[in-house]
């Protein structure tokens, strides 16, 4: 058998890209992969860390699935925030950690993302501590969303339930793909050589496990600079 | 090992990297093109450092592109590191240099770990991987390797992977390597300058940096799925520049406590501290590139008052060895410049 009959190269080569492959790898080598070399799903949300830069800035990205999956389900998680407005105003200013904050209604989730400076576990406890009852009235439209309620009784059990409904960041340094949440045979041995094309099956097995998930850190216009510092420094009167 | 030996060591280890290198030519980046401009600090970069060129006056510059291989054989299209090496010419006969490239990490941390690396490194015969192989690779959802580009017969790219395979210290450039691409421009790419300097401000506050110079045009690269083209981008740069000067703003990260000041290795996190320091106009190609290109030395380690080389092991070896080179191929530190 000739393995470098270049008609054959050729095909092989077409093949990868090819809606037959792409089919083979999604619905059958991925399953494959992901019961033969397991992965951990890795938790949402940055990294702690130590470094000032890398605690400003810090993006939250839930993703909240409704109960009500009908227009109506959606109109009610629009209007328990639109009925609120002054609360979530006021509460985002007063935190005072918040760079940005938006809600996003996306096939029948609801999504807040926001940027923020800070420990997680603080951020979420202002937040609560600041518009709880809001909370209240949005997780009550979220699927396992009921134990939570009374937020401000459930601090702990809420903040851990945010989350664990807070997307996985990619790491920015690639290779941590290989050094995080493998189990048992991993691209990466702790006592032996890596392979590092098999860094690709990494992220897919991740994405496997983490379907919904942030690609790095993400790009900050003025980067390491808090709310506060460009409050400040803008003379807003902060 | 004799450490007195290490700079010439490196030369020889980047030699042997090139078997068809050219004596009396640059050891790597054998291939580039000298161009003219200058160089204007911003409003605030006086602020952070007391080097001259940062004082907000133009500095005139001479500035070498280059590819990253040291054979003499011009393989432009191909997937490979690019260089960006700066003179600044100060007052009173007076130079600084920023030496950078498109690879965001070095391969090594320490000058000894370069010469095992380069000695991995050295050319493989490649070809084609046999159709079988690719496909096992796909069915391990591993991507074949890429074929050899047309009349490529040998490589570095296997035994750098099988490097970075058992040290973990070269992975990151490894991936970056593998993943550049070629530019469609020597102005439309990202330069980085790797190691860490230190600055002086005008208040004596000594501050950790890295340095990059990004693209005013953007950051582009060729169609990886078109046949590579082996001589373009100096005639792309010529033509660019009839019309319009290209311009490169070099940027600053700020390092922090944790960051890894001396590991050329590992890149500072994305987001650091970002700070303007100043804006290149590149307007002329000099007809005379013997002088202002292929004899002139750039140097890593040519610094000025305000700018300081940290304790960077492989910058400290590459500032010698840049020096070894020079006098290999009897280059001049600059044409006009004492220092």
């Amino acid at each position: 058998m000739s393995g470098n009959s270049s008609w054959m190269n050729s095909l092989v080569n077409r093949m990868a890209t090819s809606k037959f492959f792409n089919y083979l790898a999604g619905h059958v080598l991925v399953p494959y992969w992901a019961w033969r070399t397991p992965v951990y799903a890795q938790h949402g949300g940055p990294r702690a860390t130590i470094p000032p830069g890398d605690n400003m800035q810090r993006m939250m990205n839930l993703i909240l699935p409704l109960k009500d999956k009908t227009a109506v389900g959606r109109a009610k998680a629009a209007l328990a925030i639109a009925s609120n407005l002054d609360e979530i105003y006021a509460g985002l200013d007063n935190v005072g950690t918040v760079h940005f904050a938006r809600f996003v209604i996306i096939e029948n989730n609801m999504c807040m993302i926001s940027s923020y400076d800070g420990d997680f576990s603080n951020y979420i406890r202002d937040f609560v501590a600041q518009l709880g009852t809001v909370f209240d009235s949005v997780v009550a439209l979220i699927e396992g969303g009921d134990d939570m309620i009374p937020t401000k009784e459930n601090i702990d059990a809420f903040i851990n339930w945010v989350h664990d409904r807070d997307v996985y960041q990619i790491p920015d340094t690639a290779t941590d793909l290989l050094r995080y949440g493998t189990i048992g045979h991993s691209a990466a041995k702790a006592d032996g050589p890596d392979d590092l094309r098999l860094m690709p099956r990494a992220l897919i097995l991740q994405l496997h496990k983490n379907p919904n998930s942030l690609l790095g850190s993400g790009y900050r216009g003025y980067p390491g600079l808090s709310v506060a510092q460009i409050r400040h420094k803008m003379g807003l009167g902060w | 090992m004799d450490e007195q030996d290490m700079p010439q060591r490196l030369v020889d280890a980047v030699i042997a990297d090139f078997p068809d290198h050219a004596p009396g030519t640059r050891p790597a980046h054998t291939i580039g093109l000298g161009v003219t401009g200058y160089f204007r600090g911003s409003p605030i970069a006086r602020d952070y450092c007391i080097a001259e060129h940062f004082q907000g006056h133009n500095v005139p510059v001479t500035v070498r592109f280059s590819n990253s291989s040291g054979s003499p054989v011009q393989h432009d299209g191909w997937s490979d590191a690019r260089g960006m090496a700066t003179r600044f010419h100060l007052q009173d006969d007076q130079a600084t240099d920023l030496i950078a490239m498109t690879l965001r990490e070095f391969f090594s941390p320490t000058p000894e770990d370069f010469l095992e690396f380069s000695k991995e490194a050295r050319p493989r015969p490649v070809k084609p991987d046999p159709w079988w192989r690719k496909i096992l690779d796909m069915l391990q959802l591993k991507p074949p390797n890429p074929d050899p580009y047309p009349g490529q017969n040998e490589s570095g790219a296997p035994g750098s992977l099988d490097y970075a395979n058992h040290h973990r210290s070269a992975q990151l450039a490894a991936l970056d390597a593998a993943m550049l691409g070629a530019p469609v421009s020597y102005a439309r790419a990202t330069y980085n300058a790797v190691h860490t300097f230190i600055i002086t401000a005008p208040d004596k506050t000594k501050r950790y940096v890295r340095f990059f110079w990004q693209p005013v045009a953007g950051v582009e690269v060729t169609d990886p799925t078109a046949p590579p083209v082996d001589d373009y981008l100096q005639g792309e740069l010529r033509e660019r520049l009839r019309d319009w000067p290209a311009e490169f703003l070099l940027l600053m990260a700020v390092g922090e406590g944790g960051d890894p000041l001396l590991d050329p290795t590992q890149a500072w996190p994305l987001h650091r501290s970002r700070v303007v320091m100043g804006m290149l106009k590149l307007i002329e190609i000099p007809a005379d590139q013997e002088t202002f290109c292929e004899k002139m030395s750039y140097n890593p380690g040519r610094m000025t008052r305000g700018l300081e080389m940290s304790d960077d092991p492989v910058l400290a070896a590459r500032a010698q060895a840049y020096e070894v080179s020079r006098k290999m191929r009897g280059g001049s530190p600059c044409p006009f410049s004492k220092g």
